[in-house]
């Protein structure tokens, strides 16, 4: 019962690093209409980014932390607007963006592993709190508690932006239809723009917080994320994040449960065979309600 | 380079040309698929493992592969087809990173971690070049007929082909055969010449220089993978020297500015018939309603 209870507290803390990457990951596909595989790279920026600031200019892990997210964020808007924003421009379709996204993926991965080298590095002890937390005969670390929070303050806050605020109405509006939504006053470029920040930046800090959580921070950390996140997002149903955020968790406990009770080996296995599982018998993902398409 | 170092080169770009083809085959159809090159790795274990355990003769072990592949693209298929693009293209991927799982961990039959080693029987230009010759008809010839001009339509627009009493989902289950069992020729060709293979032989790399390589050479023309493969097989290399583990940022680079520039490939059949046009009409010729020659060669491309 410890076992289990202890095991399930570590699985939502690992589901949350996998949750807070799904929701970015959700507004890119879901408010840009773009499948963005290029995504997780901005998770390993976003980590590379504050370890290299921590590590070798001595900053404050918290300090690092916000320059690390918004460098994750820039590069998204650098990616929007050199690479996606000329095949809007052109109507290309749905592949364009697709491609266009693993070329900019190749690329970001390939300056990462050349910018990290191949050995894996961790925070320097000291600069990141590390002390575990003793409660009910549970071991909490504090990694794990700045995850949860940072999930349940971003999907609150991301909820409310885009439900409640004029900002909100403007995403939605140009999501639908961006001509449309220039008609009626919003600009759609600057929108697009606020989109791209906004997602890349919460894949960053889902890339710090998760190389915190690992203690491990490597220029694969986006690839393990990129999987977890799509899958995340597509049991949940893109529509809404908190959709995605929930399966997030689901899944990070699923693998945690799955590894302790089945196999290690398979762990990845059982999370993708319910990807697939989903994808086959519920497109539209657990949540989700079907979207119009235009014939 | 030396000579046998090109030599080698070219053979990749011979086996990356066939993963293109496969790759190519369901786009054809309008389908986004990376699922060849998990075809490929099937293909190419289970050859591995049946020319160890039971001596399999290579030429069975070819059309076994090919088998294989098609009865795994049919089955794929038959899974996954009615989803949307986004979905069908990522569900694609999770196969390829799936099959690294189950080759990691089916260590009895694929060696796991460590690989497996295969025979190099096949790996002749003999083999390869008659393979791709066989592939490059079956091609043409599809491409003039009834399928090949309803897989066209479905691309372009499957409502509209809908309409003309094609039925898009059969095109593209046509299409994913035609894919998996050129995958899996591709599979049983890349491990003959490896002569070992292990889990990261198959997997995302393969995948996106193919991809890479059908959307450079042209995904409008069955000649349009072979070329591209080629190029992209052969560029970097000679990258290699000048920019080091920097090459591939090349690719990546090179894939942007292709889809954005010039998003109907090299082989753009459309543009060297307007070019055609262009240079059969003599000075004296009076006719001014033709297209501007200028026309940008994807301005109404929708792919």
């Amino acid at each position: 019962m410890q076992l289990l209870a202890q095991q399930l507290v570590n699985g939502i803390a690992l589901g949350s690093v996998y949750a807070l990457f799904a929701v970015g990951f959700a507004l890119i596909l879901a408010k840009m209409g773009i499948l963005n595989v290029a995504h997780g790279t901005f998770a390993t920026w976003g980590a590379l980014a504050s370890y290299w600031l921590v590590f070798d200019h001595g900053l404050n892990f918290w300090l690092a932390l916000a320059l690390g997210v918004g460098f994750a964020g820039l590069l998204g808007v650098l990616a929007d607007q050199l690479a996606f924003e000329p095949l809007r421009r052109r109507n290309a379709g749905t592949f364009a963006p697709i491609i266009a996204s693993i070329g900019i993926w190749i690329i970001l991965l390939t300056l990462a592993e050349a910018f990290s080298g191949p050995v894996a590095v961790s925070y320097p002890t000291g600069s990141v709190p590390t002390e575990p937390i003793r409660a009910l005969g549970l071991i909490v670390l504090p990694a794990q508690v700045i995850t949860v929070l940072a999930l349940v303050v971003v999907v609150t806050l991301v909820h409310l932006l885009l439900t409640r605020t004029r900002f909100g109405a403007a995403v939605r509006a140009v999501s639908v239809d961006p001509r449309s939504a220039t008609i009626v006053g919003v600009n759609a470029r600057r929108t697009l723009i606020a989109v791209a920040f906004l997602a890349a930046a919460i894949a960053g800090l889902a890339g710090v917080l998760g190389a915190l959580s690992d203690n491990n921070v490597s220029f694969s950390i986006g690839e393990a994320l990129l999987l977890k996140g799509f899958a995340a997002v597509v049991v949940g149903g893109y529509g809404d994040i908190r959709g995605a955020a929930v399966c997030g968790v689901a899944i990070g406990v699923l693998e945690v449960m799955s590894s302790q009770y089945i196999s290690s080996g398979f762990r990845d296995a059982i999370t993708f065979g319910i990807l697939l599982l989903v994808l086959v018998a519920r497109p539209q993902g657990l949540f989700g309600e079907r979207q119009l398409v235009r014939a | 380079m030396s000579t046998t170092a090109w030599l080698t080169t070219l053979q990749f770009a011979g086996v990356n040309a066939l993963f293109a083809l496969a790759i190519y085959a369901s786009l054809w159809t309008g389908v986004l698929s990376l699922a060849p090159v998990f075809f490929g790795a099937v293909s190419a274990f289970t050859f591995g493992y049946l020319a160890g355990a039971i001596g399999l003769s290579p030429a069975l072990g070819l059309l076994l592969g090919v088998a294989l592949g098609a009865a795994l693209g049919a089955a794929t298929a038959g899974l996954i087809i009615r989803l949307d693009s986004h979905y069908l293209a990522m569900a694609t991927i999770a196969m390829v990173l799936i099959g690294r799982v189950l080759v990691l961990n089916l260590t009895e039959y694929t060696g796991g971690a460590s690989g497996t080693l295969v025979p190099g029987d096949l790996g002749t230009w003999v083999w390869l070049i008659g393979t791709l010759v066989v592939a490059g008809y079956v091609m043409s010839r599809l491409a003039g007929s009834r399928f090949g001009l309803a897989a066209d339509a479905v691309r372009e627009d499957p409502a509209v082909a809908q309409t003309l009493a094609i039925s898009p989902r059969q095109i593209q289950f046509v299409g994913f055969i035609l894919s998996g069992a050129l995958g899996g020729a591709a599979g049983v060709f890349q491990s003959s010449f490896l002569q070992y293979i292990g889990p990261d032989t198959f997997y995302t790399h393969l995948g996106f220089v193919t991809l890479a390589a059908v959307v450079l050479g042209g995904a409008f023309h069955w000649a349009g993978p072979i070329v591209g493969a080629i190029a992209f097989t052969i560029l970097p290399e000679l990258l290699r020297e000048p920019m080091g583990e920097y090459d591939r940022v090349v690719t990546g680079v090179a894939l942007v500015l292709i889809i954005i520039y010039m998003p109907r490939g090299l082989v753009d059949v459309r543009r060297l018939r307007l070019l055609r046009d262009r240079t059969r009409r003599r000075p004296g010729d009076r006719r001014e309603d033709v297209t501007p020659a200028g026309a940008p060669a994807g301005a109404e491309a929708s792919s």
